[in-house]
């Protein structure tokens, strides 16, 4: 049986070319444990005369290399430079930071990042060197790098050059409009919980706080890594929510609403069968608020719809409207009471 | 399948040294040879050159089971990333072309599948050295049979059908563009790839039952 089977054979089958006799050889043929390198072997050389498109392989690995090189920075402390010489890189910076002593050290985290901070009840949106667009809800910080999305060199060393990625770090909450540079230039968000985001173009928002951390995409395609477990990267759609709870599992849902998620952008409150425990979490992290709610019962009743609010006093009296229960507050403390 | 498992396992030193090419009764032919070499100076060399040999033709062979430009593409970088962020690259069984040949294979189909099935294959599971043990003729067979029929499935299509498919997932065009471009309605574009979808939906609804038969 082994006989007819041929690379001519073979580029035959992989056409689609061969009898259900030849077929069945074939599937003999490859029972043969041995058969089987040749079979891909015999696989690749036909795939390449009969090319269905080209790709460059160059980008390919650059990014992937990035990709790679940046993460296994992810844990330490100063995620500054994801590419290839990493080697060389960290002698330059580290002799200069020799050089310029301890002191500077301490203040390199002024030197080298850009932070956007928000306090309490407080949004604000803030257009990255790249175009992109962030706005940051109450409480939350965003920082990134001063040549952010920018080539700098010194000579032959070139910082945040070749890297194809622009990386952001996130604590607390944001909505990303990200814009798409024609070197395909990839944006990270990184989180506190480990869960990383890799945009490819897209609008989307991030919810990183102690409770949870979510992600809602509304368009385009973005890219979910934890490089501390050994996850596979899970791809999202438009539509898509991701959750990632305190046991650091990861979840996928589909929501109808994604743009919900982003809707205290334009001040609102948007609640889908939203407890009252979750709506004081929600307080605590956006408004600084202490809020006790005077029993179980009461935290478990929920509220759907969306509605304006402009400071934390409006979304309490909204609440207890809702819910028609009562409230009081002395300066940051909160009690709900039926 | 006992002989299959056995033999890569029976002489692992001969697999795992490819650093010292006297030692091996020269079982790794032509590429293989380049690539180890290139592994032997550092990882990046190795990767560079494994992209530059075959991120081309795996982009090309993902794309008859995809169709869709940026996912082949995607799904080929994912099976390099995790070759390389795994370390799996330093225990590679077979050769590094059958390695990624099979996974590729593995996760377009499992990407197709779901998607015109409508399922959600939870993504984080699959161990590729497992993938390849448990490799069969059949499960072989089954993935070459599949790209051909989604080709002649494709092929039968009416033309403007066929048009409106490829333009949609090969081009990544929206809807309205094609409406737009072909001078169709954008309900008639809608249509067309109501229709080329369900042809293809076929494809996996005989296969289906054949496919969970053999993996398990």
């Amino acid at each position: 049986m082994e006989n007819i089977v041929n690379k001519t054979v073979l580029f035959d089958y992989f056409s689609g070319r061969v009898s259900p006799l030849q077929k069945k050889a074939v599937e003999q043929w490859l029972a043969e444990p041995d058969n089987r390198e040749r079979y891909y072997e015999w696989l690749h050389e036909w795939e390449l005369s009969q090319l269905q498109m080209d790709a460059n392989w160059q980008i390919a690995f650059d990014k992937v290399a990035s990709d790679v090189v940046g993460q296994s920075l992810v844990d330490e402390p100063p995620p500054l430079v994801r590419q290839r010489r990493i080697g060389q890189i960290w002698l330059a910076v580290a002799s200069v930071l020799l050089f310029l002593g301890f002191g500077s050290w301490l203040f390199r985290d002024k030197l080298l990042y850009e932070t956007v901070q928000t306090g309490f009840g407080e949004t604000r949106s803030v257009t990255l060197p790249d175009g992109s667009e962030v706005t940051l809800n109450a409480n939350s910080s965003l920082r990134y790098a001063r040549w952010f999305g920018r080539q700098i060199s010194f000579g032959q060393w070139t910082l945040g050059g070749k890297q194809r990625v622009r990386t952001v770090e996130l604590i607390g909450e944001a909505d990303f409009s990200v814009r798409h540079l024609p070197d395909q230039q990839r944006f990270v968000v990184l989180t506190p919980k480990g869960l990383n985001v890799t945009v490819l173009g897209t609008q989307f928002t991030v919810f990183s706080r102690e409770r949870n951390t979510r992600v809602v995409l509304r368009s385009g395609r973005v890219q979910l890594t934890l490089p501390r477990v050994h996850q596979r990267p899970l791809l999202m759609k438009p539509g898509d929510l991701a959750t990632l709870d305190r046991k650091g599992q990861l979840a996928l849902v589909k929501t109808v609403h994604p743009e919900a998620m982003a809707s205290w952008k334009q001040h609102r409150f948007t609640f889908e069968l939203t407890s009252l425990r979750e709506i004081a979490d929600m307080l605590h992290e956006n408004y600084g608020l202490q809020i006790t709610i005077k029993h179980d019962q009461l935290a478990d009743r929920t509220i759907s719809g969306s509605f304006p609010a402009r400071d934390a006093n409006e979304v309490l009296q909204l609440v207890a409207q809702l819910l028609q229960i009562n409230y009081s507050r002395e300066d940051n403390r909160v009690t709900f009471t039926d | 399948m006992n002989e299959a498992e056995g033999l890569p396992l029976q002489n692992p030193e001969n697999r795992l040294r490819p650093l010292h090419p006297t030692d091996t009764p020269v079982a790794i032919v032509d590429n293989e040879h380049i690539v180890r070499k290139a592994f032997a100076n550092s990882p990046e060399q190795g990767f560079e050159t494994l992209f530059r040999l075959y991120y081309r033709p795996l982009c090309s062979h993902a794309l008859r089971f995809v169709y869709t430009r940026e996912v082949a593409e995607d799904l080929v970088g994912e099976v390099f990333y995790q070759l390389w962020k795994t370390g799996g690259y330093v225990a590679v069984q077979y050769t590094y072309r059958t390695y990624l040949y099979a996974a590729v294979r593995h996760r377009a189909f499992n990407y197709l599948r779901d998607e015109l099935t409508g399922n959600r294959t939870p993504v984080s599971l699959d161990n590729v050295p497992e993938l390849l043990l448990s490799e069969t003729p059949q499960t072989l067979v089954e993935y070459d049979e599949t790209y051909q029929r989604l080709e002649k499935t494709i092929q039968e299509l009416p033309p403007q059908c066929q048009r409106v498919f490829l333009m949609s997932r090969f081009e990544n065009r929206k809807n309205q563009e094609i409406a737009d471009e072909l001078g169709l309605a954008l309900k008639t574009v809608e249509a067309h790839m109501a229709r080329a979808l369900q042809q293809l939906r076929k494809v996996f609804i005989g296969l289906a039952p054949l496919f969970f038969l053999v993996i398990h």
